[in-house]
């Protein structure tokens, strides 16, 4: 198996308070094709470990040590260019909330469009096409209008499969989806987690932050508990739902299920 | 269309008011402006004298008459003729405002020159060195007294190191005057575009942008920019009557023969159709510059228009 990302000894700190790391000593690695989920409280710093990863977060806020190695190379040294040119290309993300994720003055097309063209040389015309072509292999209707609206004319569902579209056109090695089903409702939910599926067929290595052990367990292999910056436990999600070592584990399972039993 | 219509209603309204309130002050005053007027004339004016410029000033009739009259004529672009010049009021206004026009201009430059690199950096190196100074400056640049800043300026430039020839006709003596002209609205601007950079800066479609793999230079210049500008745009233009209405100090303070000092001179010597006149002017130049900012801003935003369009699903 081929390893898409490698996070080894990551620290992440705020520059004001260097001596309380918000992620502590964090490794783990990701394969081609498979799906790990890390799962944690609110807090544990599953967010800022994701935005490390695509070097999101403010460099002149966080001081952030260790390696996060792809292909060979170290995100975390590379050249802002460089990781630019990786993002939304080889390394795509999959967002938390659709309806805030575009800007809202700049119709979808035009951020499509623009979106391409920094990946690759492209005429406007060509890159709308393209654009084109993305939205209808994700079933949307009528997409050259879809292309020439704004986006707050758009619901949540139809915004997910935009972003989902955008970070499939450039065959990325893996994607980071930072609670990708949250903001949806159980519908467009189900339509999410069919590509998550469709991805790891197609060899996408998926990097997946959830509170919703139903989603870890469908389509993880591997899962991380966090805690607190830390992680406390990890395993595949067969270890972990059958037999989970840690207190706190237990806990996040016993409160989901009853989460779910409630739902029911 | 509609909405057209309604913000041609708002406009008129507007001019309606500001002249007919120009009108009443005027009147109100204590200083009866017949006889203020024959003191100019006459070293000591006989009763007759007074009432006779009474009658033909039209200053006889009730105020609303006066003002019906007024409207009628300035409709057909007449605002009658200047008591101080005995020019008309329109050829007066007209020598004068092109020299305030350009000092506003200029300083209307400067504010955009200014603003918009200045509040970048501020907001992109937020709490840097660079940013607590443009605060200390914006707040000091805003709070100082238009004609203190002037005087400031012409004693430094003019007296203590004379290079350039401060008051003087040409372009280069507008720099001084039209940099302390714009000191006030480029302080409160910075400070604006500033925080709504800021808050722009801290939002999803800015991350969501760069893990897309846009450059900063993208995002700030594509999107958080044209963003943030709404708010800017709305000051500007509101401040552009505002400035003109302001000029008077700054062109008394540099000698130049501009409508702010010509309004003033205007009200000192009672010279009514002059005031009136050159208050109308300043009016429909505040109005003309909300309905500039209405415009730019629905083409900035375009949740501003189509509100109504289809939402589907
Ligand atoms: N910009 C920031 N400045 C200061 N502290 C921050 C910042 N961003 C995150 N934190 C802190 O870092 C910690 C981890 O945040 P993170 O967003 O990674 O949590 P999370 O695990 O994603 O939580 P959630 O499940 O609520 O999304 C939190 O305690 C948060 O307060
Ligand atoms: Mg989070």
């Amino acid at each position: 198996m081929k390893e898409v990302l490698k996070v080894s000894h990551l620290y992440i700190r705020l520059k004001r308070a260097l001596d309380q790391p918000i992620v502590n000593n964090a490794s783990f690695s990701l394969q081609k094709g498979s799906a790990l989920a890390i799962v944690g409280e609110s807090g544990s710093g599953k967010t800022l470990t994701c935005k490390a990863v695509m070097r999101l977060l403010n460099a002149r806020q966080f001081n952030i040590s260790g390696s996060i190695r792809y292909n060979g190379m170290d995100l975390l040294e590379m050249s802002e260019k460089k990781i630019r040119a990786l993002c939304g290309s080889k390394i795509a993300m999959v967002v938390q909330n659709p309806m805030t994720a575009f800007n809202p003055t700049v119709k979808i097309g035009a951020q499509m469009a623009e979106t391409l063209r920094v990946h690759q040389k492209l005429r406007k015309k060509a890159a709308y096409e393209l654009g084109i072509h993305a939205l209808e292999r994700m079933n949307l209707p009528r997409c050259e209008q879809l292309m020439n609206s704004y986006p707050y004319v758009l619901s949540g569902g139809m915004l997910q499969r935009i972003t989902i579209a955008l970070a499939l056109i450039h065959e990325p090695d893996f994607i980071i989806a930072d609670e990708a089903t949250t903001a949806l409702d159980v519908k467009n939910q189900q339509m999410v987690l069919e590509e998550f599926e469709k991805m790891k067929r197609r060899g996408i290595g998926l990097l997946l932050v959830t509170h919703d052990f139903g989603v870890a367990a469908k389509l993880a292999d591997d899962m991380l508990v966090m805690r607190r910056g830390k992680i406390i436990e990890r395993g595949t999600v067969y270890d972990l739902f059958s037999a989970p070592q840690q207190t706190y584990t237990k806990e996040l399972l016993d409160a989901s299920m009853l989460r779910k039993e409630k739902c029911m | 269309m509609v909405v057209f219509f309604k913000r041609c209603r708002a406009l008129i309204i507007t001019l309606f008011g500001v002249t007919a309130l120009s009108f009443l002050m005027a009147n109100i005053s204590i200083v009866d402006p017949a006889e203020a007027y024959a003191r100019n004339i006459f070293l000591h004016p006989t009763e007759e004298q007074i009432v006779q410029i009474r009658n033909e000033m039209g200053l006889d009739q009730p105020l609303y008459e006066q003002y019906i009259q007024w409207l009628g004529s300035s409709l057909r672009g007449d605002l009658g003729i200047s008591l101080q010049t005995k020019n008309t009021v329109v050829s007066d206004i007209g020598q004068k405002l092109p020299i305030t026009m350009q000092l506003v201009s200029l300083a209307l430059l400067w504010v955009v020159v200014l603003t918009i690199p200045v509040s970048l950096v501020a907001a992109l190196r937020q709490n840097s060195w660079f940013d607590h100074l443009v605060r200390v400056a914006t707040i000091l640049g805003a709070s100082l007294p238009n004609f203190w800043l002037g005087f400031l300026v012409l004693l430094f430039f003019a007296v203590t190191f004379p290079i350039v020839e401060v008051v003087d006709g040409n372009l280069v003596s507008l720099v001084f005057p039209s940099l302390v002209l714009a000191t006030p609205l480029a302080s409160i601007s910075i400070r604006l575009l500033r925080a709504t950079l800021l808050s722009n800066l801290n939002k999803d479609y800015v991350t969501y942008a760069k893990a897309r793999g846009l450059r900063n230079g993208r995002i700030v210049w594509g999107h958080v920019m044209r963003n943030s500008l709404p708010p800017l745009v709305m000051l500007f233009c509101q401040y552009i009557g505002h400035m003109l209405a302001g000029s008077a100090i700054v062109e008394s303070i540099f000698s130049m023969q501009g409508i702010g000092t010509h309004l003033v001179d205007a009200i000192m010597a009672r010279d009514l159709p002059t005031v009136n006149g050159c208050v109308l002017i300043i009016a429909m130049i505040f109005v003309f510059g909300r309905t500039l900012a209405d415009i730019i801003n629905k083409r900035l935003n375009p949740r501003m228009i189509n509100r109504d369009e289809v939402l589907y699903d």
